[in-house]
């Protein structure tokens, strides 16, 4: 791994020292989650190379739809032109650098600047310069002064990723064999998905790593944090259900996956519980057998790309006294906004052709138990929320916290899926793959 | 008038029973049908016609019937519900209410009932606070023993919420 380079302040590449040190042995300095410095240096590094999630596709279906999303603190209008074709265009005047979308969605043939009137069409061409010739003379070239896109913009399935660097990999460079467990749900039915709704979007004083950490590796959370819903037996009655299954990290990409399956003697419906027509389109709409037949055996599936996307998909129902299973699919960006704080974006996601009841419970399902106000979420955004400020403690900051768990573990060798598996879940092995990939972005 | 002194009372007993953390008895001035809902609301262009902007439909940070507010309760009681335990300080200052004309309905007579909410929220040893600002639009029907609340929706005065959950009811 490379040397922790010069530029940077002598406290933050001790830091990173510290990191490079501690994270094969599974010790991880608390003081990176909330850190200004190293903040910086992850928009930096991280943020302005990376591929983050933007939209569904799902969202703007028709020319002229666009949402307006953010990479870093740089707005960007995501809209589909009259040629159909998805651009992201950066919402900032050419002229004096004014917003022109100020909406967070809508559908628009056009972008008229407040300022001074420039207008731009929704393929970022600039159409209309108020008192053009008077103003600005005969040479001016339209051409030249239209909105900016985005350095990079490709899609996977449906899934919006932008990137700042315009010398970034492909996204499917990027994703790499994480796309075999996106597939577990994108490729689910031959239509694909579609956003129930625009995303719940909120606050949360935490760091993007440790609110990620939760989706990426950490079961071990559920028996205690989500105690309150094993008692109510809205999860498993036995307190170590997310222990069963695999987890699963991408080397080298950053990327995790958690495969859970039923614990053993609960009874649970095969395929998260989704109804049984969904069930037999999914057999012939998956691109190979190994991964039904995972799909089939799955009830919790959770998937997180680096740096800050993931998604969570397990079996629920909409409350404790609904009879049979109704699973639920979330996606979410964590959005940093500064040391030690977050903005989630969370959207509720459901297949196309799912039957019109299913997609109706499935709502509830989510918004029950995930998003801004559900009981399982809520829980892990106050705690989240209190580890975020001890980091930045004094004291805090000389601790090194305890990332060993499954430091003995051997890979599964029967596992049918790509990436390095683990047969047993309370394990921190996505997370120290996560910083080491983090630490190689910081560091290059 | 009878009517409305009685209604505001239901606010404020309400508005006090949700300060307090007294839920089950919360629970029981609502309607065995009640739909309670807080839609997403989002940044949108002025519409022609003027009114609220942005109130989306189909996407909702609360959508809750009897059955839900009550395994919301009923975590609420566990001992292990860490976002509300230790509690928030809440206090729920409920203004500008509207009553409007009762109508009978085949379940009872209903009254639209509009008012203004503004939520403080303090947690933990920490003199920094939360507020957010509503309003509320409730149909609250006469039922024996009372009036109960069939339908609230909250239209709220935020994009993104300036809070790290909604672990209370407006």
């Amino acid at each position: 791994m490379a040397k922790v380079k010069t530029g940077v302040s002598p406290r933050l590449s001790r830091m990173l020292e510290e990191l490079q040190e501690g994270v094969e042995d599974g010790l991880v300095p608390a003081w990176i989650f909330n850190d200004p410095e190293l903040f910086e240096l992850e928009k930096e590094k991280i943020f302005s190379r990376a591929w983050v999630y933007l939209a569904h596709e799902s969202e703007i279906p028709k020319p002229g739809d666009y949402v307006l999303r953010y990479v870093l603190d740089n707005p960007y209008i995501l809209v589909r032109g009259e040629d159909g074709v998805v651009r992201a265009l950066l919402d900032m005047c050419r002229h004096r650098g004014m917003r022109v979308c100020r909406a967070e969605l809508g559908n628009a043939s056009h972008f008229r600047c407040p300022f001074h009137g420039w207008t731009y069409r929704n393929d970022g061409r600039l159409i209309g310069v108020p008192a053009e010739r008077e103003a600005f003379g005969q040479d001016f070239n339209k051409e030249e002064w239209g909105l900016v896109p985005i350095p990079r913009l490709e899609a996977f399935d449906g899934m919006i990723f932008g990137n700042l660097d315009p010398e970034a990999p492909s996204l499917a460079e990027w994703l790499g064999d994480i796309r075999w467990y996106l597939e577990l749900v994108t490729k689910r039915s031959p239509q694909g998905l579609e956003v129930l709704g625009p995303p719940q979007r909120w606050v949360v004083h935490t760091d993007w790593k440790l609110a990620l950490e939760t989706f990426l590796s950490d079961s071990y959370h559920t028996l205690m944090t989500h105690r309150s819903l094993i008692e109510l037996g809205i999860a498993p009655k036995d307190a170590k259900y997310a222990m069963y299954g695999e987890q699963i990290h991408i080397p080298g990409k950053g990327h995790g996956s958690m495969v859970v399956g039923a614990p053993p003697g609960a009874k649970l419906p095969p395929f998260w519980g989704y109804p049984e027509e969904m069930l037999e389109r999914a057999r012939t709409s998956y691109p190979t057998p190994e991964q039904f037949e995972t799909a089939r055996e799955t009830r919790i599936l959770l998937v997180t790309l680096f740096p800050n996307f993931s998604f969570h998909n397990p079996i629920r129902k909409p409350d404790h006294k609904y009879q049979g299973a109704v699973p639920m699919l979330t996606f979410r960006v964590w959005h940093p906004l500064g040391p030690g704080r977050i903005e989630i974006f969370s959207w509720a996601l459901v297949e196309k052709d799912a039957p019109e009841w299913f997609k109706e419970k499935t709502r509830h399902s989510y918004l029950r138990f995930f998003g801004s106000s559900g009981t399982f979420e809520q829980d892990d955004t106050e705690i989240w929320s209190h580890v975020a400020h001890n980091a930045a403690t004094p004291q805090g900051r000389h601790l090194r916290l305890n990332y060993r768990m499954g430091l003995k573990l051997e890979p599964d060798p029967n596992w049918p899926g790509p990436g390095v598996a683990y047969g047993l879940n309370f394990t921190d092995a996505n997370m120290r793959n996560f910083h080491r990939r983090y630490l190689e972005m910081l560091l290059s | 008038m009878e009517r409305t002194q009685a209604l505001l009372n239901c606010l404020y007993q309400e508005a006090e029973l949700l300060d307090e953390g007294r839920y089950r008895e919360w629970l029981a001035l609502l309607a065995q049908d009640v739909r309670y809902q807080v839609p997403v609301r989002v940044t949108k262009e002025r519409g022609p016609e003027g009114g609220v902007s942005g109130v989306m439909e189909g996407m909702y940070h609360l959508d809750e019937d009897y059955t839900s507010l009550e395994m919301r309760v009923a975590r609420l009681e566990t001992g292990f519900a860490w976002a509300e335990d230790p509690p928030s300080r809440l206090r729920h200052f409920v203004t500008n209410v509207r009553i409007g004309e009762p109508r009978p309905t085949p379940k009872g007579e209903e009254s639209e009932v509009r008012s203004n909410l503004l939520i403080f929220r303090s947690r933990w040893d920490r003199p920094d606070y939360t507020l957010l600002s509503a309003e509320r639009r409730d149909v609250w029907r006469q039922e024996e023993g009372g009036w109960r609340l069939a339908r609230r929706t909250v239209v709220l005065d935020s994009a993104t919420l300036p809070t790290h959950n909604l672990a209370f009811f407006f």
